[in-house]
């Protein structure tokens, strides 16, 4: 019986040790303000959305959804954003799209997220509110990246020990990949309230216009799960 | 009149509490004597009076000197300065840490960092409260943040902030060239692990057949098993069956370590263990004393990590692997009214001549002032016969041979001296 409970005590001990030692690299994707309180949802504006997305693979896309292969990028991430506003519009109705412009003045910076992942965006001066025109938008959603592509992983763009990694090319594709980065900023307090990598897989036999539109539609959806998730109670 | 005195004490002390400010985080920045005070507010009227400020750290902190307070107006004047002081006052908050109030524009950061020994004493309205902080050039953060409660008196606001965050101790200001001495010295820290480094010591231990955190009954049967008319255990596999396990270790080593990495140790232990004679068995009535000196030598292989934690502490962790004999010396001594020994005493068990083991463990040395040391190991050590002998035709007829396997966990701590080359 004292042997069974030392042996016991034992395995736990061995447990921890190789919760400590580290089984396997874990990401924290999200990281939130400690004065996160409340998800805004009448009073957001969105910006970024004019330079954030990008098509890799765009040959493949050309051929597959039939769009002109010279013009391909832009055409297909203009429909993209199209399908991106429209969701998120649908989700905040009072929803107000600022220019780039406005924030892209302001030099790049990285943001710590966790140990080895680091967002890139323009984030407003501390002590300035940026303004869309006239008012003084409260809270902005800035979306620094929105890459879409076949089979790739948010870690393969956001942890810098593997960034520099080149993924095989490969023939066929089992899902459609959006991974994108984006901050809640606070422009009356100038602060990042909530900031995020998040990765959309959605799987793929022939790829259509709509399975594109229905990703990015997903994409939208858990950037308002994580905006709500985030919140510090 | 003593208790008096004492209950007024204490009355000073609680209101001296409730009246002084919050601190949020400090981080300790350092209190110069005879400072250049430099005040930054993004408020157009300034809480406190310059002039009364430094009276009032001359009366709360007598070790300051002379200090010299103004109002910081190169700050005040400079756009950037002044939007992060605006910010800094909406952001100032008891959940925020130092890292949430960091200065992002390039530009003041690179002032900060130009301050040399002046303290930026930050003050901003904040409704009921002045919100403080203080700056240095040792970081881009504030280094102190806290709050202290707004009174139109700026006598008594001053005293609050002195108080407050100006009440440690003062170090003596440095001249110019004593500062470009400074930044030209060598970090304290910077050390190059030394090419070689030996050392010599002796210690004390303790060991047992038991190793901890494994199941009892791995090795009770060994350890309860007692010696019967001299020869008659439970089985011969290990030693234990025969001697005590748990006894005092004494060990003396001498080893050394190239580039703090890989070393080799040689070691000398020794143990004394008492024959567990079963007391029931009216054959030792003869008997004086018997127990067996263990003698063992051994060379273990070390990979050490070092860690220089002070100017005059280097800890290394190791862990080692070796190989050990073992020999043991029978001392036996029948009663001296005994004359003639009974025959059981005659074909008493014997030990084999040599053992061959090895030893795994780990351990620590903390090396003060790059001499003295003090090693922690622990491990697990083993003796057994050699494994390499080839079969012969009779080996099933030959006896059996005692001591094949025997195991025991130790611990020690020692103290060692250290050269480096």
């Amino acid at each position: 019986m004292e042997g069974s409970a030392l042996f016991r005590r034992f395995a736990i001990i061995c447990a921890i040790a190789c919760i400590l030692a580290g089984c396997g690299p874990s990401y924290r994707w999200s990281k939130s303000h400690p004065l996160y309180k409340q998800v805004p949802y009448s009073s957001l504006s969105i910006t970024g959305t004019e330079n954030a997305f990008i098509l890799t693979r765009s040959k493949w896309f050309a051929k597959k959804l039939g769009f002109d292969s010279l013009n391909v990028q832009n055409e297909a991430t203009r429909f993209c954003e199209q399908a991106f506003l429209d969701e998120m519009k649908r989700a905040y109705p009072g929803l107000k799209q600022i220019p780039d412009s406005v924030i892209n003045r302001f030099p790049e910076e990285s943001q710590k997220i966790d140990d080895r992942v680091f967002i890139k965006g323009h984030f407003p001066e501390q002590g300035v509110s940026v303004s869309d025109g006239g008012s003084i938008p409260p809270y902005i959603l800035i979306l620094h990246e929105f890459i879409i592509g076949t089979d790739i992983n948010r870690e393969v763009f956001y942890d810098y020990e593997l960034i520099r990694q080149e993924s095989a090319e490969k023939k066929t594709s089992n899902h459609l990949s959006i991974v994108l980065s984006y901050t809640l900023w606070d422009n009356e307090n100038q602060r990042p309230l909530f900031s995020a990598v998040d990765e959309v897989q959605h799987p793929i036999t022939k790829i259509t216009m709509d399975d594109l539109r229905l990703a990015v539609a997903e994409a939208a959806k858990k950037i308002r799960i994580n905006l709500y998730e985030g919140v510090r109670k | 009149m003593k208790r008096l005195s004492f209950a007024i004490l204490i009355m000073l002390t609680l209101a001296a509490s409730v009246f002084a400010g919050d601190i949020y985080f400090n981080k300790h920045p350092v209190l110069w004597e005879n400072p250049d005070i430099l005040i930054w507010t993004p408020d157009t009227d300034l809480p406190i009076d310059p002039k009364e400020l430094c009276l009032s750290l001359k009366r709360t902190n007598t070790g300051i000197g002379e200090p010299k307070c103004r109002i910081f107006g190169e700050w005040e004047r400079d756009t950037i300065a002044m939007h992060y002081a605006k910010w800094l006052q909406k952001n100032i908050d008891p959940k925020l840490g130092e890292e949430y109030l960091h200065i992002r524009h390039p530009a003041l950061m690179a002032k900060v960092q130009s301050l040399e020994d002046n303290i930026v004493l930050y003050l901003a309205d904040n409704g009921n409260k002045v919100s403080v902080a203080i700056f240095d050039e040792t970081s881009t953060n504030p280094k102190v943040v806290g709050t202290v409660m707004k009174t139109n008196d700026k006598i008594a606001l001053g005293d609050e902030i002195a108080q407050t965050f100006f009440s440690g101790k003062t170090k003596r200001r440095l001249s110019k060239e004593e500062r470009q001495k400074l930044l030209d010295e060598p970090d304290e820290f910077y050390q190059e692990v030394p090419a070689f480094r030996a050392w010599a010591g002796v210690s004390i231990g303790y060991s047992q057949a038991h190793i901890p955190l494994t199941p009892d009954d791995w090795t009770s049967s060994h350890t309860k098993s007692r010696v019967k008319n001299y020869r008659i255990t439970k089985d011969s596999i290990s030693l234990w069956n025969f001697i005590e396990d748990d006894d005092p270790l004494l060990s003396v080593h001498v080893g050394g370590i190239w580039y703090g990495f890989i070393g080799l140790e040689l070691i000398y232990r020794f143990a004394k263990h008492k024959v567990k004679t079963d007391e029931n068995d009216p054959v030792y009535e003869e008997l004086d004393h018997w127990d067996f000196y263990q003698h063992e030598a051994g060379l273990n292989a070390m990979f050490a990590r070092s860690y220089a934690i002070k100017k005059w502490l280097d800890i290394d962790l190791f862990a080692f692997l070796g190989f050990q004999y073992s020999f043991y010396v029978e001392d036996i001594a029948l009663k001296e009214e005994v004359t003639k020994p009974s025959k059981a005493y005659n074909v008493r068990i014997r030990f084999e001549e040599a053992y061959k083991g090895g030893l795994i463990g780990g351990g620590s040395q903390f090396v003060f002032f790059k001499h003295y040391g003090i090693a922690l190991r622990t491990g697990i050590s083993s003796r057994g016969r050699d494994m390499y002998v080839d079969p012969t035709p009779d080996a099933a007829a030959a006896p059996s041979i005692i001591g094949g396997s025997t195991i025991d966990w130790f611990a020690s701590v020692g103290l060692e001296y250290h050269w480096s080359l």
